[in-house]
C-alpha cells in the first residue's frame, strides 16, 4: 500500500499563486486543481485554459428554442378552423414574438444544462480535499506527490510564501 | 473601495446573517399581516365577485393592472444592472446587483399575481395555457395577451436561474464558515461549489450568455407588455412609441426603487465602504438619463397627438392634463421629470436624505403613469355617452397594500438569510481578479 499525498498550497496573492503554478507545471509534482475565490484571467493563462464548451449549449438551446416558440404558435393557430377576416392562419410577425421568447428561454435552459454538465454539479466529493479558505481570501493549488517527495513538496509551496494543508490518500499497489 | 480586502468584504456581508433580534421579526409579522390583509380582500372578490373592486364598463381595467405594470417595471432595473451594466463593465453595479436582482424576481412574482386577480374566476386560468383540452380550444398567439403569458414566464424563470447562478459562488462562502443545520442547507444549496479552476473556466462563460440573453429580454418583456395597450385600437394607446417609452420607464422605477431599499439596507447593514455613496450618486445620474428619456416620451405623445390633427387623439391628450384626472396627470409628471432634475446638483445627488426622498416621489410618479395611461384611455373612449370614470374600491386598496407588504416581506426575509450583496463580485472590484464575464 502507498501512500499518495495531496499538498494545497494557499496563497493570499494572486501573483505569488500564478508564479506557484508556473513553477509547479515544471516540476516533477502532477497539479490536480487550483481554487480561488474569483475568477482570475491570470490563473487562466497560467494554466493554459481552453474556452469553456458551455456556448454550444446555449446555442442548441436558442434554436430548439425558437422552432419550439414559432411552432407552437403555428399548431395552436392550425387548430382554429374558423378562418377570421381572410388573415394568414400561420402570421409571421406575432408568432416571432413567440419565437423569440422561447428562443431567449430555452437558451437559458441550454446555457444551464451546459453549466451542469460542463461544471459536473451538484459533486459533493470535492469537498474532501478542498480548503474554506478557498472561498475566503486564498488562492488554493493542490499538487500530488509520494510519502517520500512530501517534504520536498511542502518546502517547495512554503518558499513562494504559501500556507500548507495536507490530505492523505491510501493507494491499491500495482 | 480601496480599503477594502477580501477578508472585510466577507465579514462585512456575512455579519448580515447572523441571527437577528426582535425588531426584525416584528417587521416580518407586520408585513406578513399585511399580505393576509391582501389575501383576505381576494378570497373576499372570489367568494363575491369581480364587482366587488371598481372596475366598470367602459373601465374594465383597473389598479391589477396597473399594479400588474408597475411591478414589471420595478422588476426591470435589476436586469439592467445585472446584465445590462455587466455588458458595459460598470464597476458601480457590483456593490448593489446582488440586491436588484432578488428585486426582480419578487416583482416579477408579485406582478404575475396581478392578472390572476384581475381574471376574477382566477380557476379558469388553465385557459391561458396550450394543453390538450376537450373544448378544442387553443390560445390565439396573435394576441399581446398571449405574449405575455409567454413573456412574462420567460422572464420570471430567466431572472430567478440568474439570480441563483450568480449567487453560488457565495452560497458556498457562507457554508464554508457556518456551522450545524445551516452549513448542511448551504451544502447542499451551493451544489459542492470549491471554485476550481475548472469550475470558473465554465462559470464565467455561462454568466456572460446569461447577461447576454437577459439584456434583449429585459426590452422585449416591457414592449410586450406596452403591446397590451399599444396594439388595442384605443386613443392615447394606439402608437408606436409605447415600447421604449415603457423600457425606459421600467428603468426609471426600477432605478428609484433599488435607491428605497438600498438605502436603508445600507445604514441597517454597515454597508457604507461597500455601497459607497458614488455608487447611489452613479444611480441618481442614471435616475436623471431615464426620467428625461420619460419627460420626452411624455412631450412627444402630446406632438404627435397635435401634429397628426386626429380629433379622437387630440381629445384624450387635452384631457389627460386637464380632466378628471388632472391631478394624477401633474403628480406624474412632476414627480418623473421634474423633481428628478434635481439630482443634476452634486449637493443633492450625494445626500442620502434627498436620495431616498426622490426615490420614493419618482416610485409614487411611476405608478401614477400607469394610471393614468390605462384609466384616461379607457374612460374616454370615441363614443362619448359610453364615456365613465373609475375609483379603486376598499378591495382594490387592499390587494394593493397586500402586495406591496409581500414584496417587502419577501425581501427582508432574503437580506437576513442570503448573501444581500454579492462577495464575489466586490471582490472582483478589489485589485485581484477579473471579470465574471470574462
Amino acid at each position: 500500500m502507498g501512500t499518495e499525498y495531496r499538498v494545497m498550497g494557499l496563497f493570499t496573492d494572486e501573483n505569488r499563486a500564478v508564479s506557484a503554478i508556473e513553477a509547479i507545471e515544471d516540476s516533477p509534482w502532477p497539479l490536480r486543481r487550483v481554487h480561488s475565490p474569483v475568477p482570475s484571467h491570470k490563473i487562466s493563462d497560467a494554466l493554459g485554459l481552453k474556452k469553456s464548451k458551455v456556448g454550444y449549449f446555449t446555442l442548441a438551446g436558442g434554436i430548439a428554442g425558437f422552432f419550439a416558440g414559432f411552432l407552437l404558435a403555428a399548431f395552436t393557430a392550425s387548430q382554429w378552423n374558423l378562418v377570421v377576416s381572410g388573415k394568414p392562419v400561420i402570421a409571421l410577425v406575432p408568432f416571432f414574438i413567440v419565437g423569440f421568447e422561447f428562443t431567449i428561454l430555452f437558451a437559458v435552459f441550454g446555457n444551464v444544462a451546459g453549466l451542469i454538465h460542463q461544471m459536473q454539479l451538484p459533486e459533493f466529493t470535492g469537498l474532501e480535499e478542498y480548503d474554506p479558505r478557498c472561498s475566503g481570501e486564498h488562492f488554493g493549488i493542490l499538487a500530488a506527490c509520494k510519502a517520500d517527495d512530501l517534504e520536498g513538496l511542502k518546502t517547495f509551496f512554503q518558499t513562494r510564501g504559501g500556507e500548507i494543508n495536507i490530505f492523505s490518500e491510501e493507494q491499491e499497489p500495482p | 473601495m480601496t480599503e477594502l480586502t477580501f477578508a472585510k468584504i466577507d465579514q462585512t456581508v456575512l455579519d448580515t446573517l447572523k441571527p437577528p433580534d426582535r425588531t426584525y421579526w416584528l417587521t416580518v409579522g407586520i408585513l406578513f399581516a399585511g399580505a393576509l390583509a391582501g389575501a383576505g380582500c381576494w378570497i373576499y372578490q372570489i367568494l363575491t365577485g369581480i364587482g366587488v373592486a371598481g372596475m366598470n364598463n367602459p373601465v374594465a381595467w383597473g389598479t391589477y393592472l396597473i399594479n400588474f405594470v408597475f411591478w414589471v417595471g420595478i422588476a426591470h432595473s435589476g436586469t439592467l444592472i445585472s446584465a445590462i451594466l455587466h455588458l458595459l463593465r460598470a464597476g458601480w453595479r457590483n456593490p448593489i446587483a446582488r440586491a436588484a436582482e432578488t428585486m426582480t424576481v419578487f416583482a416579477v412574482c408579485i406582478a404575475g399575481l396581478f392578472p390572476f386577480i384581475h381574471l376574477g374566476r382566477v380557476w379558469l386560468v388553465f385557459y391561458m395555457l396550450p394543453i390538450p383540452n376537450q373544448r378544442n380550444l387553443w390560445q390565439n398567439f396573435q394576441s399581446p395577451l398571449m405574449f405575455d403569458v409567454v413573456a412574462i414566464s420567460t422572464y420570471l424563470t430567466v431572472s430567478s436561474l440568474f439570480w441563483y447562478t450568480g449567487m453560488l459562488p457565495d452560497l458556498a462562502v457562507v457554508r464554508d464558515r457556518a456551522t450545524g443545520i445551516r452549513k448542511k442547507i448551504f451544502t447542499v444549496i451551493s451544489l459542492g461549489w470549491t471554485g476550481a479552476h475548472e469550475q470558473w473556466r465554465h462559470y464565467a462563460r455561462g454568466y456572460l450568455f446569461f447577461a447576454a440573453l437577459a439584456t434583449p429580454l429585459v426590452i422585449s418583456v416591457h414592449s410586450v407588455v406596452s403591446w397590451d395597450f399599444a396594439l388595442a385600437v384605443v386613443p392615447g394607446w394606439h402608437t408606436t412609441i409605447f415600447a421604449p417609452y415603457f423600457v425606459a420607464g421600467a428603468i426609471h422605477s426600477g432605478l428609484a426603487m433599488v435607491l428605497t431599499l438600498m438605502i436603508p439596507i445600507r445604514k441597517l447593514f454597515h454597508y457604507e465602504k461597500i455601497i459607497t455613496i458614488e455608487v447611489l450618486e452613479s444611480v441618481a445620474k442614471t435616475i436623471i438619463f431615464t426620467g428625461l428619456i420619460v419627460g420626452f416620451a411624455y412631450g412627444t405623445e402630446f406632438f404627435i397627438a397635435w401634429y397628426s390633427q386626429n380629433p379622437v387623439e387630440m381629445a384624450i391628450f387635452k384631457y389627460r392634463p386637464t380632466g378628471d384626472y388632472a391631478l394624477g396627470f401633474w403628480i406624474m409628471v412632476v414627480c418623473n421629470t421634474i423633481i428628478p432634475l434635481l439630482f443634476f446638483f452634486k449637493k443633492i445627488r450625494t445626500t442620502i436624505f434627498w436620495l431616498f426622498g426622490i426615490s420614493i416621489f419618482v416610485n409614487i410618479g411611476m405608478w401614477y403613469e400607469r394610471f393614468v395611461i390605462i384609466i384616461t384611455s379607457v374612460s374616454r373612449d370615441f363614443i362619448p355617452h359610453a364615456w365613465g370614470l373609475y375609483s379603486p374600491t376598499i378591495i382594490e386598496f387592499g390587494i394593493m397594500l397586500g402586495a406591496f407588504c409581500l414584496f417587502f416581506f419577501f425581501f427582508l426575509l432574503f437580506v437576513k438569510h442570503l448573501p444581500s450583496v454579492s462577495m464575489t463580485e466586490m471582490k472582483e472590484t478589489v485589485d485581484q481578479g477579473a471579470g465574471h464575464g470574462d
